[in-house]
């Protein structure tokens, strides 16, 4: 009897102790982050400067959001620039297949690749917005060596995106490469051994054994690089800082920013954020439908 | 059980810890109380400052903490200082927000402190300077007064002399301003090739629409809003004219470098490698301009319809938050911010603005070791024919940037200003109602 009583006191004590430390994280989410998604959500509801209180308005802010020209296009570039997720990801599968082989070099080869990733985007983006430069720029100096007369690039509404495209994959590459490295590497060797006495070629291995293997990495990349894509920005506001020619390379999360900020619509700019993450959460969740739908198991 | 009892302290402080970080009051100094000022700039202004906050900390038995921001973070900094309610005791406000921090009773208004006061004399201060912060409630520029400025500075023009004395050119006058013609006259004699490679190597001038469009559009007669800036006006023949003209020194009198090379960077290294005849100066570009290779000077800018040179001027202004503690001390740190001789001279030596005081600026006007020579022009803008940029009059500069975000076909000559400005002015008008709704004065 005694001793039961002794350990439940015990028991107690360290619930208690370990309900406290349980508190820690609990306390931290409530307050950093559901409170804040909640405001946000009552915010979008409201007309706001971010300063004075806000005054709710109903759904004003998203009927103003279906009929204003800036919020499409800023979605639609948005959108276009991601064309730079399927380049980047075939490009650095390709690079990790090359740095995958024995030879020599590789490390250098992977660190050199690696570089950009590890690089301040402020940084590397006032560097390409030199490079892109129509005079004196990098790029179009190289171009002018093979006779071919370069645009200005990022003062151009035809050249300013894939411009920024560009320079995304490139700063991008490094990280999607050392994912799929370490994913090739895991491959099991007797799976090859047993396709090629099966009698399949280098490509039919690569199609059958190899991308069916790595469709974890790039399911994670995609998710990954869809999410970040939305939310492009610093990229934008140093390179085109006024949105671009036009407008042509404001991006939605570059537009939110601007209204928040500079016109003092904090009320406006909180219920296009929210729009943007049911976006995101939407496209994410079919994402996570369609992977699980073509999952197949090797055991 | 000694230790498992000192674990739970530990998770309890820490979780309290937690809840409390960042809600803590700033420490205030042994004795004297404690002001913050938050301001924005390079290493010259922090050098001039630091200074003179020193003396003013002596004067005064007060400390004051110095946040020294980039331009670019100052106000997404100075937004989230507001919104954490530990809004700055002192700190750095332009003309175009002080609508929105009157209203929503961010800064103070500090007439009776500074109008009569003997710790600052306003009639030594630059007029344009001190009525930019002035707010009436519904208009800017009369009224109380919310902040003092920090500087002035007139957006003035320069031309090349060397290249002029080259061409054998007659000098532009200091007194009487080109007219339209007169300007893209000159500024074709100045465009040519010097080196015989087939290529223009020279050219007359190069110049961004964003802050060089409003000298021709005003001495033309035109402007952005009128007078009660309930309206955007720049459907006007006057604009259109204006606008076109601005246009065309590149497209038809073909006087500035081409289309791909008109970003301002390259029009700005241009001017500095000596390429281009015309360009604007401001007080902030003297410490730069004084090293250049050439001999430069300034004029007024060219005048359209009226006859008359017309420019902005822009400004910073020192503002006091009504929240602070010590709201005497506050207001006294801002007159000496803007009104204190060591920290104005050592501004003005560093080259990056001209003096606030009046006083000083007799002096400096005269002083023919430096440079430009014609200092007067700046002193002429301050006082005579400078304005505040139109957003300026405003509660958000929405409805002005809007003009520039979709004007690239006009610079390109694809499409006549006059229709470009008869498709913007609704959708400037729009953003106009709102700003003004938002302010509630509508």
């Amino acid at each position: 009897m005694s001793t039961i009583t002794r350990r439940s006191t015990l028991h107690r004590k360290e619930q208690r102790v370990a309900l406290i430390f349980v508190a820690l994280p609990v306390i931290g989410f409530a307050v950093f982050t559901i409170f804040p998604l909640l405001f946000s959500v009552y915010a979008s509801f409201t007309e706001w400067n971010g300063i004075s209180a806000p005054v709710f308005t109903g759904l004003a802010n998203f009927q103003a959001m279906m009929v204003d020209p800036y919020f499409w296009q800023a979605m639609w570039n948005t959108l276009f620039l991601m064309i730079g997720i399927p380049i980047g990801l075939s490009l650095s599968l390709l690079l990790a297949l090359a740095l995958n082989r024995k030879m020599r070099g590789t490390t250098f080869f992977r660190t050199v690749y690696y570089v950009p990733v590890i690089s301040s985007i402020a940084a590397v983006a006032i560097l390409w917005q030199w490079a892109f430069n129509g005079d004196f720029g990098l790029i179009n100096q190289a171009l002018a060596m093979i006779g071919i007369d370069g645009p200005n690039w990022l003062a151009n509404t035809a050249t300013v995106k894939p411009a920024i495209i560009i320079m995304s994959v490139w700063k991008g590459m490094g990280y999607s490469m050392l994912l799929y490295l370490a994913a090739l590497q895991s491959v099991p060797r007797h799976l090859y051994e047993a396709a090629s006495l099966d009698g399949a070629g280098v490509l039919q291995q690569f199609r059958n054994v190899t991308l069916p293997m790595l469709r974890p990495v790039t399911f994670f990349l995609v998710v990954t690089s869809i999410i970040g894509g939305s939310q492009i920005f610093i990229e934008i506001n140093i390179m085109t800082p006024g949105g671009g020619p036009e407008f042509a390379s404001a991006s939605i999360v570059w537009y939110i920013w601007q209204k928040a900020f500079n016109y003092l619509q904090m009320g406006y700019a909180t219920s296009m954020s929210l729009v943007l993450g049911l976006i995101v959460f939407a496209v994410t969740a079919i994402q996570f439908r369609l992977n699980r739908r073509n999952q197949f198991s090797i055991d | 059980m000694k230790s498992r009892f000192k674990t739970g302290i530990v998770a309890a402080v820490a979780a309290a810890g937690l809840l409390l970080s960042g809600c803590g009051p700033a420490a205030t100094g042994a004795g004297g109380e404690t002001l913050t000022f938050m301001f924005r700039g390079g290493a010259d202004e922090k050098a001039a400052y630091t200074k003179a906050i020193g003396e003013f900390e002596k004067a005064n038995d007060v400390k004051v903490n110095m946040i020294v921001t980039t331009p670019d973070d100052y106000s997404t900094k100075l937004k989230a200082a507001i919104a954490g309610k530990k809004v700055p005791d002192v700190f750095y406000v332009d003309p175009g927000s002080v609508q929105a921090y009157v209203k929503t009773g961010v800064v103070k208004n500090i007439s009776e402190f500074v109008e009569g006061s003997d710790s600052i004399d306003l009639d030594n201060i630059w007029q344009y300077g001190v009525d930019s912060y002035r707010f009436d409630g519904k208009l800017m520029g009369q009224g109380d007064i919310y902040a003092l400025p920090k500087d002035v500075g007139p957006f003035s023009f320069g031309y090349n002399k060397t290249m002029f004395d080259e061409a054998g050119i007659p000098l532009p006058s200091a007194d009487t301003p080109y007219t339209f013609d007169e300007f893209v006259d000159v500024a074709k004699k100045l465009t040519k090739d010097t080196n015989a490679d087939g290529k223009l190597d020279q050219w007359g001038t190069g110049l961004n629409v964003q802050w060089n469009l409003q000298p021709f559009v005003w001495s033309n007669g035109a402007d952005w809003l009128n007078q009660d800036r309930s309206k955007v006006t720049v459907d006007t023949p006057e604009f259109a004219e204006s606008l076109q003209w601005f246009a065309d020194l590149q497209n038809v009198a073909k006087v500035t470098p081409s289309v791909g090379e008109a970003q301002t960077l390259d029009t700005y290294q241009r001017w500095m490698q000596g390429q281009i005849g015309f360009f604007p100066v401001g007080p902030w570009d003297v410490s730069t301009y004084e090293k250049l290779p050439f001999e430069w000077d300034l004029i007024p800018y060219p005048a359209g319809s009226t006859g008359k040179s017309a420019t902005w001027t822009g400004t910073l202004g020192i503002a006091v938050s009504n929240s602070s503690k010590a709201p005497e001390k506050a207001v006294e740190l801002a007159k000496f911010l803007s009104a204190n001789e060591t920290a104005q001279q050592s501004l003005v030596d560093a080259g990056v603005q001209i003096p606030n005081l009046i006083d000083m600026s007799d002096q400096w006007v005269k002083d023919s070791t430096t440079k430009p020579a014609n200092k007067q022009e700046f002193l002429d803008i301050v006082k005579d024919y400078g304005r505040g940029l139109p957003a300026n009059s405003t509660y958000s500069a929405e409805w002005y940037d809007e003009l520039f975000k979709n004007i690239q076909p006009v610079l390109d000559g694809k499409k006549t200003a006059a229709q470009y400005l008869k498709e913007a002015q609704p959708k400037m008008q729009k953003y106009l109602d709102q700003a003004n709704q938002a302010a509630g004065i509508g």
